[in-house]
């Protein structure tokens, strides 16, 4: 057989045709990427660093070239932002203009790059080797662009869960609003776990407020006190009359008796006189001053009726079995001088003369009203007996921060879509949105709401690995037994101290130490009668109406449990050259500046004329030496003193204001 | 406040945030409302985000002696000889290193009073830092 050559002549110019292709192809590649924007950066950062003064070994290597690029597999990244940010760790470069400056501040050393990158933090395509694909600015398609300083700690948030997370105020000031309303009550919010919100019990409250004043709170609950944590359920008028009628015919259980009370012999002076002894303003405000753990009691004689009030002051717990208020010890001729008072001081005479307009007789409201307290999920923050737990009303917050921008509704609001202007509007103006809500609105101001919707921005789809997130500190619950236990619970002092974390927040001393750090007879006087240690602060102990017996069960309690054996084994025993040290140090090192001795001094701290009778000198010295591991907030700096220094100023501070000391710790 | 009160607040903010992003853009540019919203809180003084952060830090620990701006009228700078002066101004301090050992170290660092406490071993770097450039940037601020 005669074999023909099969390839046809055409196919030499084929091959030739394909190669010139495929070389212009591969010198285009060649030139396109000779010349990418990263490139000439380099370039220009080349010439820069021949002018600046000891750059930095790492800057130099780097400038050698090519892609520098952090991989993340842990958080499934890979940041290339160092390509172009090449002086980014090197402090030579703080004065050189974008992008090769170094980074500002300490974040760097704090957050290592080769730990954290740059887009866990900053957002941004991390991968992008230009300018504009990285989207420093927002970029059309690019869900996550770089966010703004102002919006940043959103993703400081993402792994620092706590309530009040370092150097991020707004992001703490955020969860402290999300705490302060309770929006978990409603919605499942993953970082508030275990957190919980009520409103006020409502189970007898037709005994409590005056019909007139319920319908006005309806409508509009700012309307009556600005700082309300309730929104407004924007209801109609038939809704209003018929929650009205619902809500006065809850009357589980009617007040203490107060029929024997001779109102007309109250003393409104005694009353006042009560008011500011028992120190009401450090939970209440009145006219705008004044603290926020209880209700504004501004207009109180508008809201509730005499005989309520009567009953509740004589006992909170009786009503409200988990309130912050704690059951002061009065009788009832002081009782009735307070309510008096309160009624005088703090109401209309218009709400006194209101004729009572009873409708909750008609069944057929009341009924219409239970329906209505039940559709707008009243239950998630009022307990009522007869209904039972039905969970939240509103949807999850689960994984917000990573909703499609661009299936959100905006309704006829003109803005960027994004996630967070989206929840920015749903925070202040939830019925705007296009779409049916039965949020209620809750008139917040647009920084507010902002701070809110920043600190929701944290809350991510994916979980961080756990290597990565600083948890929220859980407290165990404490709860003491007996007789120590039942004055806990009577006089609630835990809506202001601690124990392990666990409690109030309002008072600076924790229980965990206090018997190591005051004395025993001195807390038992204090409890009698407690003045103000430090003259400057609103919020101050009650004056309780203490009985000495339950002073001294408190007293020896504290003594005998909540101690720190290192504290305890302080040596007391002072030289007389020691105390006058310690008042040179006084002196030289400006404690005078917050503090007062004598007539003279600041009053940001304490007073410290009386620290020898109060304080127990092993503590001093302690406190002095290293205040902030006992108080990471305080005020008090720490002056880094030597152990000689602080017993110097321990031996001249116990010995002030107290002639007893010489005994030491054993009171 | 009432939610009428409410609506016009949050259409002058949108409406800020309109005419914001007419200046940088397009007419028809939508705005941030989020941003301006924190904007408008912070940098009402016109403040950078790093010297806001120094504000936060500023109020918590300083402001009882310097005041709320800065002015030295805090509400214990009656009890203090030297007062503390006042901080805003063109003719406050504004040297980095000055500021720095002031606040790190205490007035007594630089030859004054022992008035002013020492931060450096209660605050952080970070911290240090953001107050320094408050300070810097209170001098911006036309003295009382
Ligand atoms: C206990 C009151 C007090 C506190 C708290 C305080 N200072 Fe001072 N500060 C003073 C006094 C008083 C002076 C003036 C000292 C002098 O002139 O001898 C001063 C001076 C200064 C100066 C020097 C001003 C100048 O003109 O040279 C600076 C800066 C300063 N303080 C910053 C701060 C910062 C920042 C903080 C907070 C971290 C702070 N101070 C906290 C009282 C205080």
């Amino acid at each position: 057989m005669e074999v023909k050559n099969v390839a046809p002549p055409r196919l030499h110019v084929v091959f030739a045709c394909l190669g010139v292709a495929f070389l212009l192809i591969f010198s285009w590649v060649l030139l396109h990427e000779g010349t990418t924007e990263w490139r000439s950066t380099q370039a220009r950062f080349g010439r820069l660093q021949a002018s600046v003064k000891n750059p930095h070994q790492l800057a130099q290597a780097a400038s050698v070239g090519g892609l520098r690029q952090i991989w993340l597999p842990d958080l499934g990244r890979i940041d290339r932002c160092g390509t172009c940010h090449l002086g980014i760790d090197d402090p030579a470069f703080a004065a050189v203009p974008a992008p090769f400056a170094t980074h500002p501040g300490t974040w760097l050393s704090t957050h290592p790059a080769d730990r954290f990158g740059c887009t866990p933090c900053h957002d941004g395509q991390g991968g992008a080797t230009d300018y504009t694909n990285a989207a420093h600015q927002p970029q059309p398609f690019v869900s996550r662009p770089m966010r703004p300083l102002e919006t940043i700690e959103a993703n400081c948030g993402a792994c620092h869960r706590a309530l009040d997370p370092p150097d991020a105020p707004r992001l703490a000031q955020g969860r402290r609003l999300i705490v302060e309303f309770g929006c978990f009550s409603c919605h499942e919010i993953p970082g508030f776990e275990g957190l919980t919100f009520r409103g006020p019990s409502l189970a007898s409250i037709g005994y409590k407020v005056r019909s007139g004043w319920l319908a006005v709170w309806l409508h509009d609950p700012k309307a009556y006190l600005p700082q309300s944590k309730m929104g407004n359920f924007r209801l109609s008028t038939q809704e209003i009359t018929s929650l009205q009628a619902f809500l006065l015919s809850q009357r589980a259980q009617p007040p203490l008796d107060s029929t024997g009370i001779d109102w007309k012999r109250a003393d409104a002076a005694n009353g006042r006189a009560l008011f500011g002894e028992l120190r009401c303003v450090s939970c209440h405000a009145v006219n705008g001053r004044g603290g926020t753990m209880g209700p504004e009691l501004t207009k109180i004689g508008d809201k509730v009726q005499r005989d309520w009030l009567f009953s509740y002051l004589k006992d909170p717990h009786r009503v409200q079995p988990d309130t912050p208020m704690l059951q002061y010890r009065l009788t009832d001729e002081q009782l009735r001088d307070l309510t008096s008072f309160l009624f005088d001081e703090y109401g209309s005479a218009a709400a006194a003369t209101e004729p009572p307009p009873v409708t909750y007789q008609d069944a057929r409201l009341v009924a219409e009203g239970r329906a209505v307290f039940e559709r707008r999920g009243c239950t998630s923050c009022h307990r009522l007996p007869g209904f039972k737990d039905t969970g939240r009303i509103g949807p999850s917050l689960a994984g917000i921060a990573d909703r499609d921008p661009d299936e959100l509704p905006y309704g006829s609001n003109i803005v960027r879509h994004t996630t967070d202007n989206y929840i920015f509007l749903k925070v202040l103006l939830p019925d705007t949105l296009g779409q049916p809500s039965s949020m209620p609105t809750f008139g917040f101001s647009p920084a507010d709401a902002a701070q809110i919707a920043l600190a929701l921005a944290s809350i991510r789809k994916a979980d961080l690995p756990a290597s990565y997130v600083v948890r929220r500190p859980a407290p165990a619950p404490y709860r003491p037994g007996g007789a120590f236990g039942e004055l806990v619970d009577r006089y609630r002092c835990l809506s202001c101290h601690s124990v392990n974390g666990y409690g109030g927040d309002l008072s600076t001393v924790p229980f965990d130490r206090i018997g190591s750090q005051l004395r025993r007879d001195y807390v038992a006087k204090y409890l009698l009668n407690p003045g103000a240690v430090r003259v400057s602060v609103e919020a101050r102990m009650p004056v309780f109406h203490m009985v000495p017996d339950e002073a001294k069960t408190i007293a020896e309690y504290f003594a005998d449990v909540f101690v720190d054996d290192s504290l305890e084994r302080y040596d007391a025993r002072f030289t007389a050259v020691e105390v006058r040290r310690g008042q040179e140090l006084y002196r030289r090192l400006g404690c005078q500046a917050c503090h007062q001795l004598g007539t003279k001094g600041g009053y940001v701290g304490p007073e410290l004329s009386t620290t020898g009778a109060r304080l127990k000198p092993g503590w001093i010295a302690a406190w002095l030496s290293k205040p902030q591991t006992y108080r990471p907030d305080t005020l008090q700096p720490d002056y880094g003193l030597s152990p000689a220094d602080a017993r110097a100023l321990t031996a001249y501070l116990s010995g002030s204001g107290a002639d007893r000391t010489r005994g030491g710790n054993t009171p | 406040m009432t939610p009428r009160t409410l609506h016009t607040l949050a259409v002058a903010v949108l409406a800020l945030a309109a005419s914001a992003a007419c200046r940088t853009g397009p007419a028809s540019q939508p705005g941030d409302p989020m941003l301006d919203a924190i904007r408008a809180k912070e940098r009402g003084g016109d403040l950078t985000y790093r010297e806001s952060q120094g504000q936060h830090l500023f109020l918590r620990y300083c402001a009882t002696c310097h005041g709320d701006e800065g002015r030295g009228d805090g509400q214990n700078a009656s009890n203090l000889e030297p007062p503390p002066p006042d901080l805003t101004g063109p003719k406050s301090p504004q040297d980095v290193t000055y500021l720095t050992s002031v606040i790190t170290q205490g007035s007594a660092a630089v030859g004054r009073s022992p008035l002013s406490p020492p931060w450096g071993r209660s605050l952080t770097h970070q911290q240090i830092e953001y107050l320094v450039v408050y300070c810097q940037s209170l001098g911006r601020k036309k003295p009382a």
